[in-house]
């Protein structure tokens, strides 16, 4: 027989001022008027591959689950689609909220392992940060040594048809005034980090 | 001018009453230190302290204060005049004093309630008092005008709500109008087939209130006819209404129904109103078999007569009684009533306005006041539950809130949605055997007996699904799926989203205001809450009335409501009525604008600017007249007239500027 394992939560493992950290970054007061109505789930495109489905994801940042919440896959799944927002008859903005979760998870640094997305966003602004410019044959490479490198074998004709027709630049592309956008970001990060 | 000038025989005597409200005031404001401060402004005798102003002791202090120490001038500072003024007045009054030596001193929703530091809140109303004393000394006796009443009343509206009060004032011996838009009463509930949660037959119980509204000799029944017009004010309403013609003599027709057998069409083609489409009708037609008045109506948009001039009239050879008359015009009738009590109703939420839901689109999605005619056994399927294509359903879906308690369209909850959907889901169950299920937010079952008929559906094995759903579609992903409706849903309790596919979907659409419910408070001169159902001038204290006496509320025009309680509203509504109008006068507050007819130049400047048409002009002594009956006393004319020749009592310039320089001098 499987081991018992027990699935009660204690109040002092969660984090009162969770809920009030996730309403600030995320500019979503309405999170606090969820009715649970399960529409964001069923509006979803995606729900049916998540671990807690976004409605209880809501109830879960409003009661503190704080480590739940950041190691669940659900926030790293969600795909902007704004379907969800959309329909929510709270008005609550819950594509905001997936992505303040997914800053803090990656602040806190407690996705889960190997997970591609997080690293995928984190080369995305390193690289658009640095350079100006997004030079997607980079990005791809560093995600793939980064997170699935066994699979680089299986991608090559792919991204050897994209370096043919020119879709793939060797050389990474960049703007003039790149010192100009990092004084730009850095007051937009330094704002970030004092949230 | 000083007030020692106006008295040199010792002047005014003032007393002033500083209350606590039990801890609203007395918690922020030092109440001791505000009367101290009162016995050392001028003319001041007496200044007290009391736990509640309002109680029968307090009341007897200012009494006794009045008798003894013979003081003329009284300042209560405690609550919003709008709450208590009228308390202190009459006991002003009781204590032989003209009751309008009176002010009153808002030290609770100006002050306690809305300051937060008790050293501000305290100097506040200090100074607020320190006005009011400098204001009372410049008051004046008034007399309050006394005017007669019209002993009639008019219903507006002919659902169940205006029906149960038209009933309940005739049955007192009153003569009521009962206006009504549509050609017969009986309102939404005569849609209904059955009633929650006693499954009482909706027409067994209306019908008869019905008949007795037509027969009942103090009742006055004009259907097919609109308000257009209200003047006046309580007690002397003046009102026109417009009779839309229906091309029948109503007197004349009996109902026989023969001349809809005549028509040229032979078979019904145009949809039928009372059943929302579902059904088909003649040119010429009676609503539903037990219509009221028992009158048949031509419809001139479809009817050959009106459309081409060209038709063999052969409803006219059908009558026996000659009741059709194709020239037949609209009449305006003018009455006068006492009081009038608003059952407007509502409308339910137009379910088009959520695409996802797919209404319109999909042929077997409706509205749950489409079901009610398609249950209803003098319906179009003669009760039978059918889709459109004559299907028997045998998977049933009813999606509640549609249209509630979303930010997007109606914040508020419905109140009846929850129960009808009961309803037709035991209806739909017992006449069809099909699987239901219910997809809720939340159950709403408060009432007698409401939660025993959520009880019963439990146990009967209606599915509940608690989950607002997100989309119908039909496009279908297993081989169950196909040719049906697919509900997508969170299944919350379960945690899981879950695809169920249905023949038929069931909305369970919210209450709304009536679309031209803001032109109708615009006539009758009261509010609309930010919703836009009518607004009651106290939601607990004072449910039926509004803000302009006279008026008075019932039915789901004031707000969602169930048969049980628009009835009991109806009721009240009624009552309240009967109270005004059988005393047989009302007392105005003297608080009018009047000319000084030394002063006014005669430039009819306010003439134009009063809303109650209460000013006309003297042409002989070239100067306004101001009829004190109609002044409402809203002041426009006096902030309007040039030459300072328009006043107004209780509002005096002297009193507002002294009241102002208290302030100030405080300060």
């Amino acid at each position: 027989m499987a081991s018992l394992e027990p699935r009660i939560h204690y109040e002092a493992d969660l984090d009162p001022s969770f809920a009030r950290e996730i309403i600030a970054s995320s500019g979503s007061p309405s999170l606090m008027s969820c009715i649970q109505c399960g529409t964001c789930s069923s509006a979803c495109p995606l729900s049916l591959y998540m671990d807690y489905t976004p409605r209880r994801i809501i109830a879960m940042v409003r009661e503190g689950f704080k480590k739940e919440v950041l190691r669940s896959r659900t926030i790293w799944l969600c795909a902007s689609c704004y379907a969800c927002t959309v329909e929510c008859p709270k008005q609550i903005r819950i594509t905001d909220v997936m992505y303040a979760l997914k800053r803090y998870a990656i602040r806190e640094g407690v996705h889960p392992p190997r997970f591609p997305i997080p690293v995928l966003a984190r080369l995305f602004y390193d690289t658009v940060r640095r350079r100006g410019r997004l030079t997607e044959s980079w990005v791809v490479a560093r995600l793939y040594l980064q997170t699935m490198p066994l699979r680089i074998p299986g991608m090559s004709t792919l991204g050897w048809k994209l370096l043919r027709r020119g879709r793939f630049p060797l050389l990474p592309e960049g703007i003039r005034d790149r010192r100009g956008l990092q004084r730009v970001l850095r007051v937009v990060e330094r704002r970030e980090v004092a949230r | 001018m000083r007030a020692h000038e106006i008295y040199p025989n010792g002047g005014p005597r003032i007393g002033v009453y500083v209350c606590h409200c039990g801890f609203n005031i007395a918690g922020k404001v030092n109440v001791r230190e505000v009367v101290e401060f009162a016995k050392t402004l001028p003319f001041v005798v007496v200044a007290r302290e009391y736990k509640f102003m309002c109680s029968d002791p307090g009341q007897e202090m200012i009494r006794e204060d009045v008798r003894e120490h013979r003081l003329d001038r009284v300042v209560v500072a405690a609550c919003s005049p709008s709450l208590h003024e009228a308390t202190f007045r009459r006991a002003l009054e009781q204590a032989g004093q003209n009751p309008f030596f009176f002010q009153m001193v808002n030290i609770r929703e100006h002050v306690s309630w809305v300051t937060e530091d008790p050293r501000e809140a305290t100097e506040k109303a200090k100074a607020l008092v320190a006005a009011a004393v400098r204001r009372v000394i410049f008051h004046e006796p008034l007399q309050r005008r006394r005017v007669p009443v019209k002993d009639r009343v008019l219903v507006v509206g002919g659902g169940i709500a205006g029906i149960h009060a038209a009933l309940t004032l005739a049955d007192a011996g009153k003569h009521v109008y009962l206006v009504e838009r549509e050609p017969t009463i009986g309102g939404h509930m005569a849609m209904f087939d059955k009633t929650f949660p006693t499954l009482d037959c909706a027409a067994c119980i209306l019908t008869p209130k019905m008949s007795q509204v037509a027969a009942h000799p103090n009742i006055t029944l004009w259907t097919y006819s609109e308000v257009i017009q209200v003047e006046g004010f309580v007690g002397n309403f003046r009102v026109r209404v417009r009779r839309k013609p229906r091309y029948v003599i109503e007197e004349l027709c009996v109902g026989c129904l023969q001349c809809i057998d005549a028509c040229v069409y032979k078979d019904a083609r145009f949809p039928d109103e009372f059943n929302l489409g579902l059904g088909k009708r003649k040119p010429i037609y009676i609503p539903f078999p037990q219509a009221t008045p028992r009158v048949v109506l031509i419809d001139p948009e479809t009817c050959i007569w009106f459309k081409t001039g060209k038709c063999k009239q052969t409803c006219l050879e059908a009558c026996e009684r000659a009741a059709i008359d194709f020239k037949q015009q609209e009449r305006i009738e003018e009455i006068e009533v006492g009081a009038i009590i608003l059952a407007t109703g509502f409308k339910t939420f137009d379910a088009r306005r959520i695409p996802e839901y797919g209404y319109g689109k999909y042929p077997n999605v409706y509205t749950a006041l489409e079901v009610e005619r398609l249950v209803n056994a003098s319906g179009p399927t003669g009760g039978e539950v059918r889709l459109r294509d004559g299907r028997i359903p045998k998977r049933v879906g009813i999606i509640h809130c549609v249209g509630s308690r979303d930010e997007r369209f109606n914040r508020y909850c419905s109140r009846v949605c929850c129960m009808y959907s009961l309803k037709l889901a035991h209806l739909i169950k017992e006449r069809t055997g099909a699987e239901v299920y219910n997809f809720y937010i939340d159950m709403r079952t408060p009432g007698k007996g409401y939660e025993e008929f959520y009880d019963r559906l439990l146990q009967e094995g209606v599915h509940f699904i608690r989950g607002r759903v997100a989309e119908v579609t039909d496009w279908a992903i297993t081989p169950d799926e196909e040719g049906k409706l697919i509900i997508r849903v969170e299944d919350t309790l379960v945690g899981a989203v879950r695809r169920i596919p249905v023949d038929m979907v069931v909305l369970a659409v919210g209450l709304e205001p009536q679309p031209d419910a803001d032109e109708v408070r615009r006539m009758f001169n009261i509010s609309c809450s930010k919703e836009g159902f009518f607004l009651e001038r106290h939601p607990k204290l004072a449910p039926v009335s509004t803000f302009t006496d006279g008026i008075f509320l019932a039915g789901a025009c004031q707000g969602p409501k169930d048969i049980p309680d628009s009835v009991a509203q109806a009721g009240a509504a009624a009552a309240e009525a009967l109270a005004l109008i059988d005393k047989g006068f009302v007392e105005l507050e003297p608080n009018t604008a009047y000319i000084v007819e030394a002063l006014c130049s005669g430039c009819k400047t306010c003439i134009g600017l009063c809303p109650y048409n209460a000013i006309s002009f003297d042409e002989a002594r070239m100067i306004a007249v101001i009829n004190e009956a109609l002044c409402k006393g809203c002041g426009t004319c006096v902030a309007a007239c040039p030459s300072g020749a328009a006043r107004q009592h209780l509002f005096e310039d002297a009193q507002i500027f002294q009241e102002i320089e208290g302030v100030l001098a405080y300060v």
